[in-house]
This record gives structure tokens, sequence and C-alpha cells, in this order.
């Protein structure tokens, strides 16, 4: 049994609610967001005029955005159905059908309901994980330029023009990524989509949202 | 408008690229706002539509 089935099974006990993230994932999620959106700020806020000391808080919080990155990794890979979040042939089909019908009128057969998470929000993921390994790959390469408490720093280890590309990497993936966390908090704020945020905070859907929304083989949920 | 920050080496010789040019973080937040209206604004008419032919 995978971990959504587990987490939907466990939901079936409570009537009319469905879990859709355990709390360790929620806290991950509220952890991760509080580390991006402090990056951000100590990235950018000077570049835009607020001077202050950055640099500590924003490498810190970099490594501790590294290891948060780190653990979901292994927590997708080993504990949670790492193909929830796979765009497949069943999303671009879908995906092609939603397209087709804006276009044709409505002509077109209708998609189907998405499983857990629908083929954007999974190419979203796609993106939003690109953008970070990036960044953090970049960042603790970066982490060689400076003294910290836990090692000295020794940045002749690459040279200038390759320092050079491992910063244009970091900053335009960080400029990226405010694109993306502005889409990202679009959506979260839509009323259509007010049920995932609400489980994002709470842990569930109720079953009505789960019947409307979502397709029972592709996310399925134990009837007990 | 650049993409690039350069800065001169003390050894002489060609700029040193240095990082991404900040200049451009205006047009990543426009990018942002600019999908977020539009993407508003489709919804909006759509669901418009769904109304009327209901």
């Amino acid at each position: 049994m995978s971990v959504s089935q587990a987490n939907v099974s466990a939901a079936a006990s409570a009537p009319g609610r469905i879990r859709r993230h355990l709390l360790v994932d929620r806290v991950y999620h509220w952890l991760m967001a509080a580390c991006v959106l402090t990056l951000m700020a100590t990235a950018f806020l000077p570049i835009i005029g607020y001077k202050f000391e950055w640099l500590g808080l924003h490498w810190t919080i970099g490594v501790v955005l590294s290891a948060l990155v780190a653990i979901h990794i292994v927590r997708a890979v080993v504990w949670q159905d790492f193909w929830a979040m796979v765009f497949d042939g069943v999303d671009i089909r879908n995906g092609w059908r939603r397209i087709a019908g804006v276009l044709g009128g409505g002509r077109a057969p209708a998609p189907g309901k998405p499983g857990k998470y629908n083929g954007l929000q999974k190419l979203y993921h796609a993106g939003i994980a690109v953008l970070v390994l990036a960044i953090v790959a970049s960042g603790l390469l970066m982490l060689l330029k400076i003294d910290t408490p836990l090692w000295r720093r020794n940045p002749y280890v690459l040279a200038d023009y390759q320092w050079g590309w491992i910063y244009v990497v970091h900053g335009f993936a960080a400029m990226a990524l405010v694109t993306m966390v502005m889409i990202h908090i679009y959506f979260a704020l839509r009323p259509d989509e007010w049920r995932l945020t609400r489980s994002m905070f709470r842990g569930w859907i109720t079953r009505r949202e789960y019947e409307e929304h979502h397709d029972k083989q592709r996310w399925a949920a134990d009837e007990t | 408008m650049e993409l690039f920050r350069y800065s001169t080496s003390i050894y002489g010789g060609s700029d040193l690229l240095i990082g991404a040019s900040w200049d451009l973080l205006p047009w990543f937040v426009a990018a942002g706002a600019a999908f977020i209206v539009l993407h508003a604004l489709v919804k909006a008419v759509g669901s418009r539509r769904a109304d009327q032919s209901h």
C-alpha cells in the first residue's frame, strides 16, 4: 500500500474527511516556505536598497534549506508515493483534452480527473525542484568563499570564471524562484483552490471534494 | 540591458564574470504578475461563459 493509499485509509475513519497531507509533510512545507522567504528577503532587500548585514542569516538559512531538501528527497523516494508527483501519459492526455476543449468549443472529450496532484501541479513541482536544487548546489559551493565557525574559506578550489558561472546559476535560479513563489501564493489564495490550501494547514479535504476533484483509481480511497 | 555582471580583473585583460545582472529582477517579478493577471482574466471569462450557457 502506498503512502497515498494509507493516508486515505487512515482518514476514512474520520467521516467526511480524506487525509491529504501528514503532519510531517505540512511541517516540512511551512519550514521550507519560511526558509525560502527568508532567503529571498536576505538576498533581494539589500539589492533594492534596504542595506543590512544579510550574509550570516542568508548562508545559515541556506544550510537549513539544504538539509530540509535532502530530508524531503529521502522521504519522497523511500516513504512517500514518489510516482504520485511524476508527470505521466495520463496527465498529457488530460492536458491535451483540456486544451482541445477550450479551442474546439467543448467538442473534445472531457479530460479525466487527476490523482492526488494534477498535471500542472506536477510540472510546477518539477520546475521548483530544478530551481531549488540549482540554488542549493551552487549555494553550497559558494560557502567555500566565506569564513564560518565550522570551516575556513578556500576560494582557490575553482578558477575565477568557474566561480562566475556558479554565481550566475545561483542568481538566475533565485530570480526565477521569485516568479514561481508569486504564482504559488496566487494559486494558494484563489477561492477555487482553497481546499488545497486548507489541506496544507489542516491535512484533509472533504470526501465531497475528493469525489468531485480526484480520480479514485489514481488516488485510491479505502471505502471502509 | 545586461544579462550578467562583470568586474575588471586586477590582473588586467578581459572583464571577469561575477554573476547574473540584478537589473533583470523586475522582469522576473513582472513575469509573475503577468501570469497572475492573465490567468485570473481567463478564469473570469471562462466562468462568465459557463454561467451564461447554464
